[in-house]
């Protein structure tokens, strides 16, 4: 069977969209600035000179309304979930997480107090998981890799 | 225009993991709240339902960016207790982390002040440098930020090969870069008139609301635990105590300038008087009964760790006195009919880190 012209032309239209959209979205993550536990001076190393995670296209933005990335720094209490959740909900679509520590992950340390929250993911969707408590700058930014690569093979 | 009441944080690029209140009359602060709670995770409840060893993980998160010295109170308070005497060699390396750990926690605090002020440049600066002791620690223990290092007894290992050599060189780096940072932010116009004469503290005042640290240092009051009760190795070494004159925002940064270089020098002394020995002093694994109170001086200020024992292998109470929450009621004190551009420099010039003061 072949296809009409028009067809086609529309076919290869979306298969390029995708493919731009995507690689755009993947390159320009810019992320909540929003500390919830202790793997907040890992971020500001990742963010600085040294590691400097703007190479990969993520940079911390104060205004969520204009972020697409938001990372789950560390412990999140039963006080901050709520924000985590409103924060979450406020931010415009597409939206991608990364639970960055043990504690935003499972609990981690504090698997038997009795005011954190048991992994993050009861309260938002995460993306990637990155574990290490605090998590080292380079699984940081490997965590960043493997989210633009998600990005990057999902229709838009 | 009525008074109005603005949130500011958790979600900000300054404030991190803190809250506060405002009400606002135009551009005028009138009242502030510190809304504190959001990282609380039952640090103390926690450390009664873990063993004295196991408790120094937990603990160390308290404040991460000085995790040493949140360590090292800890372990002071457990060995008066214990009634275990440390080997020399041991409180020397104390020392040397524990001033490591000081500088980096300055470096850190540089960066947001600057932040704070607008120079996005002494963002990237210090917190570089900040890499170069994050380097040595690694070095030796392992691990950049949390060490788990310090243990009832002593310290886990004894220092690396080529690890003297190495510190030596990071500090000369450091001792010219503070230098550096005395031209770029503290001599520059922008800094000085953003902290100049902004949230003044007299002495009396700053004693009667109680601060700790090099915050009630910057009015002039000479309050340092390393002189006052030497802890470790202090009262062997040589240091003074640096404090400022006016008590506004830019004598507090500039006794942390102060300290930074009186750092150094500690540990270049206590690096060349390393004496010789052992660095583990065998602990028993549970404590007497019996209580006592031991306080260090962190970045932040005094830490204090009071502590009760019940005969068993865990602690049957154990509360945190941390210089955040004691400073915190300045900021509520000096953030009165101020601009709200001024608020974060007050914030940070106190250095309040709100995992420490949430425990």
């Amino acid at each position: 069977m072949t296809l009409s012209p028009v067809a086609k032309a529309k076919e290869t239209y979306t298969l390029l969209k995708d493919k731009i959209l995507n690689w755009g979205r993947a390159w320009s993550l810019w992320s909540v600035h929003l500390c919830t536990g202790c793997c907040s001076p890992e971020l500001m190393a990742v963010s600085c000179s040294r590691f400097d995670a703007e190479r990969f296209g993520t940079l911390p933005f104060p205004s969520l309304r204009q972020c697409d990335l938001l990372f789950v720094l560390g412990v999140v209490s039963e006080k901050m979930a709520k924000r985590v959740k409103l924060i979450y909900d406020q931010m415009p679509d597409p939206k991608y997480v990364i639970a960055l520590g043990d504690c935003a992950i499972s609990g981690g340390l504090w698997w038997d107090s009795y005011c954190v929250v048991q992994g993050i993911d009861k309260v938002v969707p995460v993306d990637v998981y990155v574990p290490g408590c605090p998590p080292r700058p380079e699984a940081f930014i490997q965590g960043i890799m493997m989210l633009q690569k998600k990005i990057q093979g999902k229709e838009v | 225009m009525p008074v109005m009441r603005v949130k500011f944080g958790p979600q900000h690029p300054i404030s991190g993991h803190l809250c506060l209140a405002l009400d606002v009359d135009g551009d005028v602060v009138v009242n502030i709240e510190p809304d504190i709670g959001y990282t609380h995770r039952g640090l103390e409840k926690i450390a009664e339902n873990r063993n004295y060893v196991q408790a120094v993980p937990p603990l160390e998160r308290a404040n991460i960016v000085d995790s040493v010295h949140m360590v090292l109170g800890y372990v002071e308070a457990v060995e008066e207790l214990m009634g275990v005497e440390v080997p020399e060699r041991a409180k020397f390396i104390r020392v040397i982390m524990a001033e490591m750990s000081r500088i980096a926690s300055h470096l850190y605090w540089l960066c947001l002040m600057a932040v704070a002020v607008g120079l996005e440049t002494m963002l990237m600066w210090p917190i570089n440098d900040r890499e170069l002791l994050l380097d040595l620690f690694e070095m030796y223990t392992g691990a950049r930020i949390t060490h788990s290092f310090f243990i009832p007894g002593g310290v886990r290992r004894d220092l690396p090969q080529g690890f003297k050599e190495q510190t030596f060189r990071a500090l000369s780096y450091l001792e010219q870069r503070l230098g550096d940072y005395d031209r770029m932010l503290y001599q520059s116009y922008t800094f000085k008139i953003r902290t100049q004469g902004v949230g003044k503290l007299k002495p009396q005042e700053a004693i009667k609301l109680g601060l700790v640290g090099p915050s009630i240092r910057g009015s002039g009051v000479k309050v340092d635990v390393r002189k006052d009760e030497p802890y470790a190795a202090y009262d062997q070494l040589e240091f003074t105590v640096p404090t400022g004159k006016v008590g506004d925002s830019y004598d507090r940064s500039v006794v942390r300038l102060r300290e930074m270089e009186q750092s150094i020098s500690l540990i270049r002394q206590a690096l060349e008087r390393l004496p010789s020995g052992p660095i583990k002093a065998p602990a028993p694994s549970s404590a007497p009964k019996g209580e006592t109170y031991s306080r260090v001086e962190s970045a932040r200020g005094e830490l204090g760790y009071y502590l009760v024992g019940d005969g068993t292998t865990r602690p049957y109470r154990l509360k945190i006195s941390s210089p955040s929450f004691r400073n915190l009621p300045a900021m509520g004190y000096l953030s009165k009919n101020v601009p709200f551009a001024d608020i974060p420099v007050i914030l940070w010039s106190l250095d309040l880190w709100p995992l420490d003061m949430d425990r």
